[in-house]
């Protein structure tokens, strides 16, 4: 799914944020990207995301060269994702069922089949009562489950969540990892960052991915 | 298509939170497009009434010959037939004194009692020739060589003015043409890139999570599209309501000036300004688009 070999990224004034990158993400794998803050965590999921390219190296994503040039695929790609931004990036305004939908708008969903998702990903993060609860008047942890929602209803093949938990105390945190990882499954592969390496659990055949100033090591929990 | 089917009703409510968002700028917007496209309508409306004007005039175009006044009826009868066959004549008839006499009445109306201070009539018969008047000087070098024939009025003088002014109005018709198109573009570009700027995260989002552009810039070409077309209708109102005031001056009093049908001409202008609004409104958010789509 995700295929990384010798990459390296730098920011367009020099600064060098990731290092050597060698990594294979599997189809339905659980990844946890681990490492402080200022690590190059989001730098590579901005990367699997087509947001930035690598300067040297290749990715690939779903088979696809993450190269600069190639944007209508990488849109196309983008479709596939449902990606968790750090600062959700709800529309302010709109309802929180508005701010779901509106990831499937694009995807040739029929408006019932739109629905329906929508509901069904406002019960999976025990949020159905606020459907219709415009998105700024949510706390920031129902906040967080809307943007968790919006990802899983466009029933994409990989789940990028960058630092969920974030902001949130213990509790909220693991409820919040608990739930991304229970999207898991034979055709959805999830990957998290986090600095909060406390709150892992470390689920058997997990991968846990710990970045520290750009370089990696690669784990396989057992 | 079929997403932009599904989505007609996310269309509509983006195009109602794009104006909603600037609601004061946008109505002024609609006003200022209203105005120009208003003006646009009247010149069209001029360049379309004196060019109608001046084809039925030149449709009609005849020219008067006065013969000699011994001339008898077998010798006038020759005249018309010789006549009849010069290149671009298309009638010839003899209009009696008394015929002309009557005409001049008609055309004096209220001021035709001065015609009862002569004792005789006045007027003298003549032919009156029906020609084509790109012709006209061919037919009047003709007639020159004729014999009897004394005196030749024609209206040149008449028709050139009225080909000046319709030429004139054609002018500034192009000229208010290329004024309103080029006006309308900036401004229903502005506006599109103010809607853009102003949903610039929106636009983000919907990027990040893989909308194709098309979709993203569906609203704001549509939000263009309204503003225009609104534009057009209100300027289309406002120019009947103002047409039919100019049509009533001066079918009344001027009754022989041979105006366009005015049901014709507001059908006409309202299918001319209406489409012309909606492509200006889509060229315009075209280029309101492609002026942010590198800022965003």
């Amino acid at each position: 799914m995700i295929v990384a070999k010798d990459v390296n990224f730098s920011y367009p004034d020099g600064t060098s944020a990731l290092h050597d990158i060698n990594l294979e993400i599997g189809n339905n794998d659980m990844a946890y990207i681990i490492g402080p803050s200022g690590s190059g965590k989001t730098t590579l999921l901005k990367l699997f995301m087509g947001i930035e390219f690598p300067t040297t190296g290749t990715l690939k994503v779903f088979n696809q060269p993450m190269v600069k040039g190639q944007n209508k695929k990488i849109k196309e790609l983008r479709r596939y994702i449902g990606p968790v931004f750090q600062d959700f990036k709800l529309i302010n305004g709109r309802s929180a069922m508005d701010n779901i939908i509106l990831g499937m708008r694009f995807l040739n969903i029929s408006p019932q089949v739109m629905k329906n998702n929508a509901k069904e990903a406002l019960e999976r993060v025990g949020l159905p009562h606020k459907k219709s609860t415009p998105v700024e008047n949510l706390s920031f942890g129902e906040r967080q489950r809307i943007a968790i929602a919006r990802a899983v209803a466009r029933k994409p093949i990989l789940i990028l969540a960058d630092e969920p938990t974030g902001n949130l105390d213990k509790e909220n945190a693991q409820n919040i990892l608990r739930l991304l990882t229970s999207f898991k499954s034979k055709d959805t592969t999830v990957i998290i960052t986090t600095h909060a390496t406390h709150l892992i659990n470390g689920e058997k055949d997990s991968i846990l991915i710990s970045i520290d100033k750009g370089r990696i090591t690669v784990e396989r929990l057992g | 298509m079929k997403k932009y089917f599904y989505n007609l009703g996310y269309f509509l409510k983006e195009v109602k939170n794009i104006i909603s968002l600037n609601l004061l700028s946008n109505m002024v917007t609609l006003l200022s497009i209203a105005l120009i496209l208003f003006i646009l309508t009247m010149v069209i409306s001029g360049w379309w009434i004196s060019g109608d004007v001046l084809g039925a005039i030149q449709e009609e175009a005849e020219i008067s010959v006065y013969f000699d006044e011994k001339f008898s009826d077998e010798d006038i009868a020759f005249l018309i037939k010789d006549i009849k066959i010069i290149t671009g004549v298309k009638d010839a008839r003899l209009v009696e004194e008394i015929e002309a006499h009557e005409r001049m009445e008609k055309i004096l109306g209220k001021e035709a009692q001065v015609l009862e201070y002569f004792d005789d009539n006045p007027f003298s018969s003549f032919i009156e020739v029906n020609i084509q008047l790109d012709k006209v000087n061919i037919i009047i070098e003709s007639l020159n060589d004729m014999r009897g024939i004394e005196y030749i009025r024609d209206n040149r003088e008449v028709l050139n003015r009225l080909q000046n002014i319709s030429e004139i109005f054609s002018f500034l018709g192009i000229l208010v043409v290329a004024a309103a198109g080029m006006t309308t573009l900036v401004i229903i570009s502005h506006i599109i890139r103010l809607g853009i700027h102003a949903n610039r995260e929106q636009i983000n989002t919907l990027r990040l999570l893989g909308a194709p552009e098309g979709f993203i810039a569906f609203p704001f070409l549509l939000a263009g599209l309204f503003l225009t077309i609104g534009g057009s209708i209100i300027a289309v109102s406002l120019s009947g309501f103002i047409l039919k005031h100019i049509y009533g001056q001066i079918s009344g009093p001027l009754p022989f000036i041979p105006l366009p049908s005015f049901g014709e001409l507001i059908s006409n202008l309202r299918v001319l300004i209406i489409v012309a609004g909606g492509l200006l409104g889509l060229v315009g958010g075209l280029f309101g688009l492609l002026s942010t789509r590198k800022a965003l």
